[in-house]
This record gives C-alpha cells, sequence and structure tokens, in this order.
C-alpha cells in the first residue's frame, strides 16, 4: 500500500499512508477509535476509493479493481452476517462462490472444521439473527477463516467477546495464522492483541501510521510519546525532564515504564525519595502507586511485596525513554 | 403510601367527574374506554355477519319485506354450489388474481428494484410512479373506458403504433377474449405502485454492509440478487400479494366501470355476481348464502398464506 489518502469531506481519515505487508505475516494496527482503522482496511478491501495513491496485491496493481478480483476475506467490526440464513449457509457462502468451485463435500469439512475451531457447532442450524453477539462476531470470523484468500483483514474482531473468549480465540488465531502460514492484517485498539499477536505492529494516530516494527521494537524504542503511551501496561509514566539529572539534551519529557524505575526500601544517597499512595494487590503482581515530589508515578512490585501506605522508597532509573519538546524521541547515548 | 393510578386520574380530574370515577376500579374503567369501540364493532361487523348467517339458510327477498320468511335448510348453498354460472365467476375471479398479482409483483419489484439504485432524482420518479394509486377507482376506471375507445383511445393508439395494427380493429372492453385483459390491465396500472413501494421499503430494509460482506465473499451481482435481495424482500413481497389478493378477490369498482361484467358475462367476478343476485335478482338468501361461501374462501386462504408467511419470515 503505497501513499493512500482518504478524506472524507473535509475530514481526513488516512493520510498518505504507505505500508508492506509481507507474506505470512500477522500486522496488527494499533490505533484509538478514529485512527482510520477500519478507513485503512476498506481501502485495502477495495471497499472506499482511495483519493490518492494505490494499492498492490502480490506486485498486481489492484487499486480500480473490486473487493472480489482482489481475493481478500474480511472480518467487519460489526458482525455483519447474512440475516435470513443460518450459521451453517453463512459460513459456507463464501465457498459457494462459483469462482472457487468448491466441491459440497468438501464445503461441509471445510465449516465443520472451523466451527470446531470457533466453538459454534453446536449452533449451525441455528438462524444468524438467533445467536448472542459474541457467536455472531465469531461466526463472522468463520466466515472469513473457511478461505484461503490473499489476505485476511480483521476489524477488532474479538472486541464484542468476553474476557475469557477473547483470551482464547486470539491464540486459536495465532495458531491458526501461523499454521496456514496466512497474511494477515488485523486492526485493534487493544494493546495486548497486538502485543500477542503480532509479528509486525503500526500504530496509528489520526490517520497517520506514525511507526511500524516488530512488538519489541514499538514497546522498547518508540519513536514519540504518542506511541510510547500506548503500549504497556500499566502505562508509561510521563515525568518533566529534569526531575533527575543526566537527562540527554533538548529532551522534555522524561518517559518510565515499571522496569525503568528500580525501587529501594527507606532512602539511599542517589535517587529520588516517593511515598507510597496506594497498593493494588492483583494477585499475580502489585500495583503501587507513587508520589514523587508532586507527581504520580505508578509502577509495578512483585506479588508479595511488603511495601504499605505511606512508605517511603527510593526510586532509581534504569534507561528511562526520553522525549523532545514535540514528543519525538531522544537518543540517550550522546549525553 | 403509594398512589394508585386511578387516584392519580382522579387527582388530575376535576371534581365532578373524579366523584363519579372515584370507586370505579381500574378495570371498570378500562371497560369504560373500549366499550364504546366493542359496540361499534358488533353493531356493524359482528351483527350484519351473524344476520347474514341466518338469512342465508332462509328464501328472503329484501324487495318483498312483508312476504312470510321461510327457512329453506342449506337448499340455497347446494344451488350455488351446483350452479355453472357461480363456477364460471369463480373462474374469472382467479384468471383475474392470478395476472394481476403476477404482473404486479414482476412489474412492481422491478420498478422498485430500479428505484433503489441511487440515480438523482429518484424521488420525483416515486412521486410520478406512485399517483395512480392516489386517483380514486372510479375516476380511473372512467377514465380508462376513453383510453380504450376504438377510435378515438389513447391506448388503442399506443398498440397500433406499436404493432401496426388498425387501432378501431380491435375493441379492448368489448370483445369476449380482450374484456378480462382490459380489466387486469387497469388494475395493475393503478395497484403496481402499491407493490412497488412496499418492495422498496423491503429494500432498504437491507443494510448496506451485507452487500459489502457479499462483496467481500466474492458473489457476483446476480448472485447477491438470488441470495441475499430476494430472500430479504420475499416477506414484503407476500404482504403486498395478501393485500393486493384480498382486495382484488372482491373487485368490483373497476369492472362496474369498465364492463359491467359484460360482455356476456365474461367478467362477471364472484362480486359482480353477487351484487347482481342480491339488488337485481332480489334473492337475499341465496346472494348471503353466496357471500358467506365468499367469505369463507377469502378466510380459508388467508390463513393458509399466513401461515406460510409466517414460515417464510421465520426462515
Ligand atoms: N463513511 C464515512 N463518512 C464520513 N466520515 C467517516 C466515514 N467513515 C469514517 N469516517 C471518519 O474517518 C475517521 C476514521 O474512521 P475509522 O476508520 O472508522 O476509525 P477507526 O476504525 O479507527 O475507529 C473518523 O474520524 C470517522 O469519523
Ligand atoms: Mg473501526
Amino acid at each position: 500500500m503505497q501513499n493512500i489518502s482518504k478524506s472524507f469531506g473535509s475530514q481526513s481519515a488516512v493520510e498518505s499512508m504507505s505500508l508492506t505487508i509481507k507474506d505470512s505475516s500477522f500486522v496488527v494496527l494499533l490505533g484509538p477509535t478514529g485512527a482510520g482503522k477500519t478507513t485503512t482496511l476498506r481501502l485495502i478491501a477495495g471497499l472506499e476509493k482511495p483519493d490518492s495513491g494505490k494499492v498492490t496485491i502480490y506486485g498486481r496493481d489492484v487499486t480500480h479493481e473490486t473487493p472480489a478480483q482482489r481475493d481478500v476475506a474480511m472480518v467487519f467490526q460489526q458482525y455483519s452476517l447474512y440475516p435470513h440464513l443460518s450459521v451453517r449457509q453463512n459460513l459456507a457462502f463464501p465457498l459457494k462462490s462459483p469462482v472457487l468451485k468448491t466441491p459440497k463435500a468438501q464445503i461441509e469439512k471445510k465449516v465443520d472444521a472451523v466451527a470446531e475451531v470457533l466453538h459454534i457447532s453446536h449452533k449451525l442450524d441455528n438462524k444468524a439473527t438467533e445467536l448472542s453477539g459474541g457467536e455472531m462476531q465469531r461466526v463472522s470470523i468463520g466466515r472469513a477463516l473457511v478461505r484461503d484468500p490473499a489476505i485476511y483483514l480483521m476489524d477488532e474482531p474479538l472486541s464484542s467477546l468476553d474476557a475469557k473468549l477473547r483470551a482464547d480465540l486470539r491464540l486459536e488465531l495465532k495458531r491458526l495464522q501461523s499454521e496456514l502460514g496466512a497474511t494477515v492484517l488485523y486492526v485493534t485498539h487493544d494493546q495486548i492483541e497486538a502485543m500477542t499477536l503480532a509479528t509486525e505492529v503500526g500504530v496509528l494516530n489520526g490517520g497517520e501510521l506514525v511507526q511500524f516494527g516488530t512488538p519489541r521494537e514499538i514497546y522498547e524504542s518508540p519513536s514519540s510519546l504518542y506511541v510510547a503511551t500506548r503500549l504497556g501496561l500499566p502505562r508509561i509514566n510521563t515525568l518533566p525532564a529534569d526531575l533527575f539529572p543526566a537527562a540527554p539534551s533538548g529532551a522534555r519529557t522524561l518517559g518510565l515504564r515499571p522496569e525503568h524505575i528500580a525501587i529501594s526500601e527507606g532512602t539511599a544517597a542517589d535517587g529520588q525519595a516517593a511515598r507510597v499512595t496506594r497498593v493494588e494487590r492483583l494477585g499475580d503482581q502489585t500495583r503501587l502507586h507513587l508520589k514523587l515530589t508532586g507527581h504520580k508515578v505508578i509502577t509495578l512490585a512483585d506479588a508479595h511485596s511488603t511495601v504499605k501506605v505511606g512508605d517511603a522508597l527510593t526510586i532509581q532509573l534504569k534507561d528511562p525513554l526520553y522525549f523532545d519538546r514535540d514528543g519525538a524521541r531522544v537518543e540517550r547515548g550522546n549525553k | 403510601m403509594i398512589e394508585k393510578p386511578i387516584e392519580r386520574v382522579a387527582k388530575a380530574t376535576p371534581t365532578g367527574m373524579a366523584r363519579q370515577i372515584k370507586g370505579l376500579s381500574d378495570k371498570a374503567v378500562a371497560w369504560l374506554f373500549v366499550g364504546p369501540t366493542i359496540f361499534l364493532l358488533l353493531a356493524i361487523n359482528i351483527f350484519p355477519l351473524i344476520w347474514t348467517i341466518n338469512l342465508s339458510f332462509t328464501n328472503f327477498r329484501a324487495n318483498r319485506p312483508n312476504r312470510e320468511v321461510e327457512y329453506v335448510g342449506l337448499r340455497n348453498y347446494e344451488r350455488i354450489l351446483t350452479d355453472s354460472d357461480t363456477w364460471l365467476s369463480m373462474q374469472a375471479t382467479a384468471h383475474f388474481l392470478f395476472w394481476t398479482l403476477l404482473l404486479q409483483v414482476l412489474i412492481g419489484f422491478a420498478l422498485a428494484w430500479l428505484i433503489n439504485r441511487k440515480f438523482r432524482g429518484n424521488d420525483v420518479w416515486t412521486t410520478i410512479i406512485v399517483l395512480p394509486m392516489m386517483l380514486s377507482p372510479a375516476v380511473v376506471g372512467n377514465f380508462w373506458t376513453f383510453l380504450y375507445q376504438p377510435q378515438i383511445g389513447l391506448f388503442n393508439y399506443v398498440v397500433s403504433f406499436f404493432t401496426g395494427v388498425d387501432p378501431s380493429s380491435f375493441d379492448m372492453l368489448g370483445s369476449v377474449d380482450l374484456a378480462p385483459w382490459s380489466i387486469i390491465i387497469v388494475d395493475t396500472w393503478m395497484w403496481t405502485p402499491f407493490v412497488m413501494l412496499i418492495c422498496l421499503a423491503g429494500l432498504r430494509s437491507i443494510p448496506d454492509y451485507i452487500y459489502e460482506a457479499a462483496e467481500i465473499d466474492r458473489a457476483s451481482k446476480w448472485r447477491q440478487f438470488w441470495t441475499i435481495t430476494v430472500p430479504m424482500v420475499l416477506p414484503f413481497l407476500m404482504l403486498a400479494v395478501l393485500f393486493r389478493g384480498i382486495e382484488n378477490f372482491k373487485m368490483f369498482d373497476l369492472v362496474v366501470q369498465l364492463t359491467g361484467g359484460g360482455p356476456g358475462s365474461v367478467t362477471e367476478m364472484a362480486s359482480i355476481n353477487l351484487k347482481r343476485e342480491a339488488f337485481e335478482k332480489w334473492r337475499t338468501g341465496y346472494a348471503s348464502a353466496f357471500a358467506i361461501i365468499l367469505f369463507v374462501t377469502v378466510f380459508g386462504l388467508a390463513s393458509i398464506y399466513v401461515k406460510a408467511l409466517n414460515k417464510v419470515k421465520e426462515r
């Protein structure tokens, strides 16, 4: 996809975005609501015509082709099932395309297999409207999975499912993708999905692709403050850069993730003093809310930490991130 | 203490009325409201029906109210069902029903489909197409008799323009072969817009994203039409057929205006036949029995049809 732009009236939805998706990769676009995720997918699918730029699939320029010619599968954000058909018929619909000429027995086998994976076998003969939201979404994922397209496009497919199912399906999707060697472009606002599923993550902001790289790269060396705040739980803490010594020149903001913070109890010579204001015990970990010379900092401690509210701690930094006035990353190497 | 609704009503009503309403239970008030409606319904629908059933077993003649009325048992029914005229009129009705429904469904759906493709000025076209439906059947029947005039009629002229036959060589209303078609044409002209409107509602109820999904699923336009458009509009279409079917089963006004049942009795449909028996021959008992038979027929057909309709909707 090269230099794609699309605007609706004066509202620009996607701005000169360029993106190359390698064969068999699982690319996740991460961005908040309104970032242009859906529009990006629709542009690739051919449901929207770009104002400028072009889309190529395997080197073939498909900008002016219909969705059917492009051979893409898409899972829509609102489960767009065929309401008058049963679940089985919904799943079989793409396979019955005359382009494919799939034999009947094979259609049945494929539908059953996909239903199995998505745990909807028992609902196969239900009408599409007689399903819960989660089931509908699974059918709509299934309708893409029965196919073997050039690329799977998925628009927040898991966002309407409950937590357990979401975690299960996340693993299942990942497994299927690597098994089939499928190429997937997946958009979400959920950073956990992005981190767990992706071979590459693209971060969207206001219709622009602000960073593209492996989940590790994006997490460990975000190119901007915006990208840094999109990833990581608890969210990265942002403090004025001059709170600690040794800030590189030009740095305005200091970004602290829990792993950038070393805590020692009591007061120590070097480091900043902080006070515990709240302790959240989440079972597998403990979240500490600290007050550091008037700034709030949230960090993690281990599950059995004995820290109590009111305790005084000392904080030392381990390779934190620095950002300049515009939020761009400032490298630390040259002090 | 929580106020009962009736107490709230009583409080909000002027004292005079409140005094009267107080003391009545909610149920009594409810009956007070539906009572008049139920009374009217009984008086103008149910009672005449029962009275007609009663009359259908007699030899009563409305033009001789003083003559003694005899109960004749099922003889009226027997005579109707063995009368060949009855069957001819039923056949005329069936022929008319079949062709009007078929033409109106096909043309109405096609028009709706065309109108639904979002082109410029489609709302103007909708208005124009819907116009015939808004006219009174009496007016429509009247001016079509002029259109059907062999010498000066526009209809004959248009037909001759396209086919080259002499316009005065055929008479739509006067010919035994053409007269049934003359009514079918007028009814189709007048009521196709109704079917179109209902189909349009059906088409508009199909969300765009369904077509987008189908597009992605590589369904051709042809396949989208048959697997999405048609099945999803079908319940609407069947509803239109139900309305038109019941309406046309008792088709009366256009026939009276156009052919009056003639020539001979080729356009004498059941309702025309019934009117003749009741108000020309004054065989009230016989006509009542005929009316009951027609009623049962429509009712039976409609119930079977509604069952089918519900099945389609459930699918
Ligand atoms: N059909 C449309 N008409 C007008 N504006 C649209 C349309 N689709 C999307 N937009 C606008 O484009 C922007 C991006 O939308 P979208 O791609 O749906 O975001 P996301 O999927 O990331 O939530 C939003 O500001 C939205 O209001
Ligand atoms: Mg979206």
